[in-house]
Order: structure tokens, then C-alpha cells, then sequence
């Protein structure tokens, strides 16, 4: 892929689709994409129906809850123009992933980008679209008038867009003569009808020049460096609890092996009690490890389900804990593995600062968005603080929401945390599927 | 001798203090952070404080933090750092001023009971007690065309056990010679590296550990 910035436009293209030569060729490219065209229109036209009946239903309330589909629908059908588009001419890039809320999403510049381009591409789009169809056949139709206009009924011996029965040779001779214009006048509108089909979703669809970009740019910039710092955090606490804990148990099975040993040689009575302790050590230090172990990626996710998974979470939680999942499908490894790390950190807050008595970790899959909730009745006040302020045990609550929001942000999803003083405190994820 | 133990890990504290009692030695306290064992060494005085790098809060370097300002409370106290991973880098730094009655082991080496008893004894009458992991740091470091590329194998062995604190007699032990063996490698190496003889261990700890962090430097 070819990349270069032209002031603050970023332009990408692609090799070209293979493009036919001639002027044939250009011709038959520009019909295949204008009936491309009007294919996508159709679909606009049928968003468009469904986006009014929504809009109009707002009067009566349901629309509020039935915009969000056809929100949806729209960034489907612009989805498909903007890969149809990026196919045939230069890329056009598509924006962030539709903001979850319905009035962020009305907020959205690109959501109203969409829906501007939504009435021009259907009607643009359908019209020149059936004339790109029409006109080629019947200028081919006229062009070869005189070789068939004897054979057909007399009726039917009409040139195109007119009333007039052709009764004579001298008038066949016309027509065709006539359809060899319509093919000129064919080959030199159908490139250009093309271009005019394309405008408005290039001109809408991509992102506005300049500044819509550069904020993506930015804001890909900041969440991936979020992810990064969210990694080091987390290869930190690894390091921790390994050094910390499992290493500390094994050092305790050394010692006590030591002392057993010398305790044999003096008084091997009292070796026994000694050898036990060890054996306890031993035993901590393998639970430890598999914490560790599960912390970091946990193997059920491998060949079993992210619900799998969950439920381990769940079953192990000091705070009693409902999972309440729907069937979701599979997602993205990444995705999973994020979604499980989500409700790990959430439920060790859970245990850790809110006293809570139950926790529900709720999980739901809308259209192509895992919706994480993890609700508590503790005593609410959690609050994000930055990665380097830790408490006693090493990873602060806070900290652990920052790390959260970090990773969560790099698969460019949402986070929102809700946990007034005196709580209940609930906890909303939502990751883009990515599959 | 009288010894403070200083270690956040609960389970590995008191099997350290159970193992030391059973040694026949007097842990007068147990201290779970740097706090606590400031106080138990303003309260016991003891001769000898074991303590683990990282404590509460941050789990970084409290451990040598505290140990630091327990030896400006009370001068002459004898050190064991104890921790998860060494460096040799940190033992340097640990060693800028001197080496008398400091040591800085792996963790896992207490339990080589023997062995960790010896280098307990060894700090605490002043002597100098380094793991052998830093030592091989160091050795690893130096450019291969060195000084050292004079010494013959048994000699750098030697070199090693020095680096240690080991005294004449245990390096002896350690390698199955006479001390008068050990004597005459050593004057060899002292000659060869271009440094003054010294019999006194903690001098010449010291001057080892200079000698082969100032050949990494070079490197």
C-alpha cells in the first residue's frame, strides 16, 4: 500500500484493481461500477426507509430505542460503499467504531457524515445507476436495429425512447445510424456518470480532511501507548507475584528441607513436624503458581469458552459471584482475553477495597460488541489513579482501573465506571469483537 | 549472637527464625517491614540484622534502605541482605564503602544450612559475605583480553572464593587443597592483577570486587 500525506490530508491507495484498457474498456469498468453503485443504493434506500420510520417513531418514544439499530445499519451500508469505493479508486478509511450511547453516537461527526451521505448516495446512486443500465442497451439494441427490425412483430419495431413504428428501410438505416450515436454518447458519459455515483461517499465518507484524522491519529497514538504502559504494568505485577509469593513459598520448602536435614542428625523427632511444614510450603507455592499461571492468560480460554473461563473466575471469587452470560459466540483471542483480564482486575477490586457482600458479572453480545458488566453492593468510591501510586499490597484498586481502561481503550472499546460513595459500584465494558 | 530478622513474607520469616533458634542462635525479634525493624534495633541492639530487599510499601529496595539507616543508628551492626534476584551492580553499590561486616545472598541460599551459617558467622564478626551469582556476574562482564586471561583455572576458582569473602582456610575446604596451597595461589593471582597482598579478608573482598568491576568498566 502507498502511503503519502499531502498537508493534512492522508491519502491511500492501493494498486489499482485490475482496470481493463481501451475505451471499451474504461466503458465496461464504469458500467460494472456504477451497477456496483446501484447495488449499495439500493441498500441506502432501504437504511434511509428505516431511518425515517425510527426518526418519525421518536414521537411516540419506541424510536429512541429502534434508532440505534438503524444507526447500525447505516454504518453497514456505508461500510460496504466505502470497501466497494476503496476497491475501485483510492482508500477510503472508515472511523472509530460507533460510539455506544445513542446520543454519542448522534454527536459523532462521522455518524452525521453518514447520514448526510445516506439520501444523496441512494438517490444519486439509483438514478445513475438505472441509467447506466439502460443506456448501454439500448444503444446497443438501436446500433443493430436494421439487422432484426424485419424479424419482429410489426409493434416492436421501435427505436428506443420514442413512439415511432419504423415502417421503411431508409428509416431503419436512421435508427441505426442513431444507435451508433447512442453508443458514442454511452462510452463518453458512463466514466464520468461513475465518478459522479462515487462523489458523495468519497466526499462523506472518509474522514474529513484534516482535523477528523489527525485526532484519530492522536487518539491511536495515546491508546496505543495505553496498551504499552498497560503491558509493562502488567509484566511488572507478574515479576511481583512471582518474586514475591511463589518464590518466597519455595524459599520456605528450602529452609524448612534445611532445617529438617540438620534436625535429623540431632533429634530426628523433631524433623517430622519440620518435614510437614514443608510439605504445606510446597503445597501454597503450587497454588500460587497456578494464580500466577491463570493471571497471566488463562489455559481455558485456549480450547474452551471466554463463559469457561468466567465461571473459573467466579467460582473462585472470596465475594460471592453471580455470572449471568448469554451465548456469545467467539470472539477475537485478544478480545477474550482482555474480557477476562476485565473481570479478574474488577473482581480482586471487588474482594480487595468494597466490601461488598455479592457481585454480578454480566456478559452480553450486541451485533458485534462483548459487553462486559461486573456490579457490586459494597460501599462504591472507586476512583482511577495512576499506575504509580500503590497501596500496601502492590496493586492498588485504582491502579488496576487504569490499567483497565488501558487496555480496554487499545481494542477501542469503552469504559465507564459508576461507584458513588456509599456505592453500588458497577463497572461497563464494551470491546469491539473484532471477528 | 543476637539477630533481628527483618522480612515481609510471614511463612518465610518464622521458618527462618525456627531454623536459627534450632541452630542454637538468639532471634530477639521479628520485624515484617522497615519500621519495625528500626525499632526492634533500637530496642535489642543486636549484632546482626537479616534483611530482605523488598518490604511494604513500595517492595523495591527498603529492605537496603532500612538496613542503611539501622547501621547509622547503631555502627558496627553486621548486615545480611537477603533477596529474590542479585545484581551485581547493586552489590557494588552496596559495597561503595567497605565491606566489613556486610553480605548479599540469594534468598534460596539459606537453605544450604551449612553453607549459610558459615557466611552468617562470617558478617557477623565482620567479615564479607557475597553470592557467588554476583561473583560470576562480575566475572562474565570483564573483556575477555584482561588481566585475568593471566590466571590459570585453579587460580581464577580462587579469585571467585575470594570474591566471596571466603577466608584461606574455607577456600581450602571448598577446593580440596592445603591452605598453604591456597597461600601461594594467592599470591600468584595478587601479583598477576597487579594488586597489594593483604591476608585480611574484608580488604581483600574489596579490593577483588574493585578489581573485577573496574575490568567490567574497561570492557
Amino acid at each position: 500500500m502507498d502511503t503519502h500525506t499531502a498537508g493534512a490530508d492522508l491519502v491511500v491507495t492501493r494498486p489499482p484493481a485490475q482496470r481493463r484498457a481501451g475505451i471499451a474498456g474504461r466503458t465496461v469498468d464504469a458500467i460494472e461500477q456504477l451497477v456496483g453503485g446501484f447495488g449499495t443504493a439500493v441498500l441506502a434506500l432501504v437504511a434511509l426507509l428505516w431511518v425515517v420510520v425510527c426518526a418519525a417513531a421518536c414521537v411516540v418514544g419506541v424510536g429512541f430505542w429502534m434508532l440505534p439499530t438503524a444507526l447500525r445499519a447505516v454504518r453497514l451500508v456505508a461500510d460496504r460503499e466505502r470497501s466497494r469505493l476503496s476497491q475501485i479508486g483510492p482508500v477510503v478509511l472508515g472511523p472509530a467504531p460507533l460510539p455506544h450511547g445513542l446520543r454519542d453516537a448522534l454527536r459523532d461527526s462521522s455518524v452525521r457524515r453518514e447520514l448526510a451521505w445516506l439520501p444523496c448516495g441512494a438517490t444519486l446512486g439509483l438514478a445513475l445507476g438505472a441509467i447506466a443500465l439502460t443506456l448501454p442497451l439500448n444503444a446497443a439494441r438501436d446500433a443493430t436495429f436494421a439487422l432484426w427490425w424485419m424479424a419482429v412483430p410489426e409493434e416492436l419495431r421501435q427505436p428506443s425512447f420514442s413512439g415511432w413504428v419504423v415502417e421503411t428501410w431508409p428509416g431503419a438505416i436512421a435508427v441505426t445510424l442513431a444507435g451508433f450515436a447512442w453508443v458514442a454518447v454511452a462510452v463518453g458519459l458512463e466514466p464520468p456518470m461513475a465518478r459522479l455515483q462515487a462523489w458523495p461517499g468519497r466526499r462523506l465518507l472518509g474522514p474529513r480532511p484534516g482535523t477528523d484524522l489527525a485526532l484519530r491519529v492522536a487518539e491511536l497514538t495515546a491508546t496505543r501507548a495505553g496498551a504499552l504502559d498497560a503491558h509493562a504494568a502488567e509484566l511488572r505485577r507478574i515479576e511481583r507475584s512471582l518474586h514475591d509469593g511463589t518464590q518466597n513459598r519455595i524459599v520456605a520448602v528450602s529452609v524448612l528441607l534445611g532445617a529438617a536435614q540438620r534436625a535429623l542428625l540431632r533429634d530426628p523427632a523433631a524433623a517430622g513436624p519440620l518435614l510437614e511444614r514443608a510439605q504445606d510450603a510446597a503445597e501454597q507455592a503450587l497454588v500460587e503458581l497456578r494464580a500466577v499461571a491463570r493471571s497471566i492468560l488463562p489455559a481455558v480460554l485456549e480450547d474452551r469458552t471466554l463463559g469457561d473461563a468466567l465461571s473459573g473466575l467466579a467460582a473462585t471469587s472470596p465475594v460471592p459471584c453471580r455470572l449471568d452470560i448469554a451465548d456469545i459466540g467467539r470472539c477475537a483471542a485478544s478480545v477474550e482475553a482482555t474480557a477476562y483480564f476485565v473481570v479478574a482486575e474488577a473482581l480482586t477490586n471487588v474482594v480487595r477495597h468494597s466490601g461488598a457482600r455479592s457481585s454480578v458479572v454480566t456478559v452480553r453480545r450486541d451485533d458485534d460488541r462483548l459487553e462486559v458488566t461486573v456490579h457490586d453492593d459494597g460501599t462504591g468510591g472507586a476512583a482511577e489513579r495512576a499506575a504509580g501510586e500503590r497501596d500496601r499490597d502492590g496493586a492498588g484498586g485504582g491502579s488496576g482501573l487504569a490499567g483497565i481502561r488501558r487496555r480496554v481503550q487499545a481494542h477501542d472499546g469503552t469504559f465507564t465506571l459508576t461507584s458513588p460513595v456509599g456505592g453500588p459500584t458497577t463497572l461497563e465494558v464494551t470491546l469491539p469483537c473484532g471477528s | 549472637m543476637r539477630i533481628v530478622i527483618a522480612e515481609d513474607d510471614a511463612l518465610l520469616r518464622e521458618g527462618l527464625a525456627l531454623l536459627l533458634r534450632a541452630e542454637g542462635l538468639d532471634v530477639v525479634a521479628t520485624a515484617g517491614d522497615p519500621a519495625e525493624l528500626l525499632a526492634a534495633v533500637a530496642e535489642h541492639a543486636p549484632d546482626t540484622a537479616i534483611v530482605d530487599v523488598r518490604m511494604p510499601p513500595t517492595h523495591t529496595n527498603e529492605g537496603i534502605v532500612a538496613a542503611v539507616e539501622a547501621r547509622r543508628l547503631q555502627p558496627g551492626l553486621a548486615v545480611l541482605v537477603l533477596s529474590a534476584y542479585v545484581e551485581e551492580a547493586f552489590a557494588t553499590e552496596l559495597l561503595a564503602n567497605g565491606s566489613a561486616g556486610l553480605g548479599y545472598l540469594l534468598k534460596e541460599r539459606v537453605g544450604r544450612v551449612e553453607e549459610f551459617l558459615d557466611a552468617l558467622h562470617r558478617v557477623a564478626s565482620g567479615g564479607t559475605a557475597i553470592d557467588p551469582e554476583v561473583v560470576a556476574q562480575l566475572f562474565a562482564r570483564t573483556r575477555s583480553d584482561s588481566r585475568l586471561d593471566r590466571l590459570s583455572p585453579r587460580e581464577r576458582e580462587v579469585l571467585a572464593a575470594m570474591a566471596e569473602g571466603l577466608g584461606n582456610s574455607a577456600i581450602a575446604a571448598r577446593l580440596f587443597v592445603t591452605e598453604g596451597a591456597v597461600h601461594k595461589h594467592i599470591r600468584s593471582i595478587f601479583a598477576k592483577l597487579d594488586l597489594a597482598p593483604t591476608d585480611l579478608a574484608d580488604r581483600r573482598v574489596t579490593a577483588v570486587l574493585h578489581y573485577l568491576e573496574d575490568a567490567r568498566l574497561r570492557a
